[in-house]
This record gives C-alpha cells, sequence and structure tokens, in this order.
C-alpha cells in the first residue's frame, strides 16, 4: 500500500518534471545553443588572410571584444544575414569591437570573390582544412561567435543573425570589460 | 578408445583455435580510427557516424582523428577534443556520466516503477483463502450425509 502510494508520487513527480523540463527547453532561443565551446577559451588560431596580406592569429586581438562568423558563398542564410554585419561593423569601426569572418569549405579566390562582392570590410580568413571550425564545434555556416575581451567565448548564434542581435551581444561584452 | 581420444583432441584444438582468435590484441591505428569515428556522429548528417559520412565535414573529422592518432593521442584524449567543441551530442551513444544518462536510467526506472505497480494490483486483487468449516457445519454435513446414505440404502 505504501509502495503503490510511494509510486504514484514518483509518477506525478516525473510528469512534472518533464513539463518543466519542456517548458524550460521550449523558452530558449533555438539559435542560442550551448555546446561544448561556450563559458570555454576561445581556441587559438592563426590562418591565412583570404586577401593574402598575410596571416591573422586571434591572440593578436587580445583585450578585444572579437565577433568570429563562420561563412560561405554557396550559403544562402550567410548572404541574408551580410547587410546586419555590413551595418555592425560600420557602427564599431574603429572601436574596441573587432570582426573576424572565416571562410567555410571552399577556395580561398571563391571566398576572396564573394567578400569583395558582398562588400566585406572586416578581415577574412579560410580555414582551407576546416581545423578552426572544428575546434569551436561549428555545424555549418553562417555561425557567430562572441569572445569576450577576456578571451571567453560568451555566446554563439546559430544560423543568420540580425543586427539586435549582435548589438546586445557585442555591447554586453563591452559592458563586462569596462567594468573589469 | 582410439575414438574418444580422437575427439577429446578436437575439442582441445578448437578450443585453443578460439581463445587464439579471441586473445586481446593492440589495435592498429586504422582499427582505432575505425572504432573513433564510428562513435562521433557527423555534424552536418541524420543520424550517420563520422565513419559512414561522405561530407565534407566528416571528412575533415576523418583527417583529424587519423592526425591526433599519429600524434600518439589517446582515445580519450581525442574524444574530449572533440567534447570540449560539440558537447556531449558529438557521441551517438550517450556517456552515462552526465545528464544524458537520463535517456538510459529514466525507461529503466519507469520500468521498475510499473512493475511494482502492477505487482501491487496482482496482491490486491487475489482471492481470499476460504475459511475452515466450523464443528457444527462439519456436524450437519455429517448428519446430511447419513441421511442420504438411509434414504437411499
Amino acid at each position: 500500500m505504501i509502495l503503490a502510494r510511494a509510486v504514484r508520487i514518483a509518477v506525478v513527480v516525473g510528469i512534472l518534471g518533464l513539463v518543466v523540463t519542456l517548458a524550460l527547453a521550449f523558452r530558449r532561443d533555438p539559435h542560442d545553443i550551448r555546446t561544448g565551446s561556450v563559458n570555454k577559451p576561445a581556441p587559438a588560431f592563426t590562418l591565412e588572410r583570404l586577401d593574402g596580406s598575410g596571416r591573422l592569429a586571434l591572440a593578436d586581438l587580445s583585450g578585444k571584444v572579437v565577433v568570429v562568423n563562420f561563412f560561405a558563398s554557396w550559403c544562402l542564410p550567410c548572404i541574408q544575414e551580410n547587410p546586419a554585419l555590413v551595418r555592425v561593423f560600420e557602427r564599431y569601426r574603429g572601436s574596441d569591437v573587432i570582426m573576424v569572418g572565416v571562410d567555410f569549405q571552399e577556395s580561398r579566390d571563391t571566398g576572396l570573390a564573394y567578400v569583395r562582392r558582398m562588400g566585406i570590410g572586416w578581415p577574412t580568413v579560410g580555414d582551407d582544412d576546416g581545423r578552426v571550425a572544428l575546434s569551436y564545434g561549428v555545424f555549418g555556416p553562417p555561425e557567430t561567435f562572441f569572445i569576450g575581451a577576456d578571451g571567453i567565448i560568451a555566446g554563439r548564434h546559430i544560423g543568420p543573425i540580425d543586427e539586435p542581435t549582435l548589438v546586445n551581444a557585442i555591447e554586453k561584452l563591452r559592458a563586462q570589460a569596462s567594468s573589469r | 578408445m582410439s575414438g574418444r581420444v580422437f575427439v577429446a583432441i578436437a575439442i582441445f584444438a578448437l578450443a585453443a583455435a578460439v581463445v587464439f582468435a579471441a586473445r586481446p590484441h593492440e589495435a592498429t591505428s586504422e582499427e582505432r580510427i575505425d572504432q573513433i569515428t564510428s562513435e562521433l556522429r557527423c555534424p552536418v548528417c541524420q543520424g550517420l557516424s563520422v565513419k559512414d559520412s561522405t561530407s565534407e565535414t566528416a571528412r575533415q573529422m576523418r583527417e583529424l582523428v587519423a592526425q591526433r592518432v599519429r600524434e600518439g593521442k589517446t582515445d580519450t584524449e581525442i574524444q574530449a577534443e572533440f567534447r570540449a567543441a560539440y558537447g556531449d551530442w558529438i557521441f551517438l551513444s550517450p556517456p552515462l556520466t552526465s545528464w544524458s544518462a537520463l535517456v538510459w536510467l529514466v525507461p529503466v526506472a519507469v520500468l521498475g516503477a510499473g512493475l511494482i505497480l502492477v505487482a501491487g494490483r496482482l496482491r490486491r486483487v487475489d482471492l481470499p483463502a476460504s475459511p475452515e468449516p466450523t464443528a457444527s457445519q462439519v456436524a450437519a454435513l455429517r448428519e446430511r450425509v447419513i441421511r442420504e446414505e438411509a434414504t437411499e440404502g
């Protein structure tokens, strides 16, 4: 009798737990997936710039807010999000915010042609063997990572990003950096 | 007698062959790469392992695993590298050491709770054992049998 009652209580608790879990899961933004790389130091990289002007190392951007955007010319959502990236780049040009584009799974010539066509003014690099994308846990472009001045990945956005999301994430990191 | 000896030798030889075949041996690099990539989920596929996928991402992941094996990294170290980037999601079978273990444990717990519930119900519906007849009932029955025998006799 006591056992059956305990089982009944366990069933009710289990159902309640399921409802709470589902409610919390549905409230979360599906673009903001907390995979392994979030809240951890950003994996270091040194990659060739697409325009052939040398190499770019993430370590050289230490102390700045860095927005790393994985893109490709064959990726339609990348074309869709590009105007927002361009506006945000212009907004923070010359500030403590640096944007870096990482070309995903394509030749440098194709990537460079896309960069010129789309009016991308921020530094872009080629991830020839995909190692950087794998170290960041990228599923596919477009994906955007927000790295704080402390070098920690504070957030990631999967899929095309809009201007308010970019500005909110950047401002949060700038506020953190100025309060340190 | 010689027949029995022949059968015994044959059984012994068979057992020895099985033991020899099943002996633990050090996996080759290729076997290790196959094993590790068969447990990793291809990030751009639907339920396919990195080993089975033909996508560019899976090819790059296989190359990375092969390089790490050549560098002398252990399987655990290689798996940890992918976990650091993608979390436990990257493994086709959720490990038992994290929250994803609930995927394995919850069905077992629910099954156990169900069995306990069913056992409790079955015990409750069992018919009560029929009570022993009282002395007066036995005496009445005896009298009835004697009466019926006398009537028939």
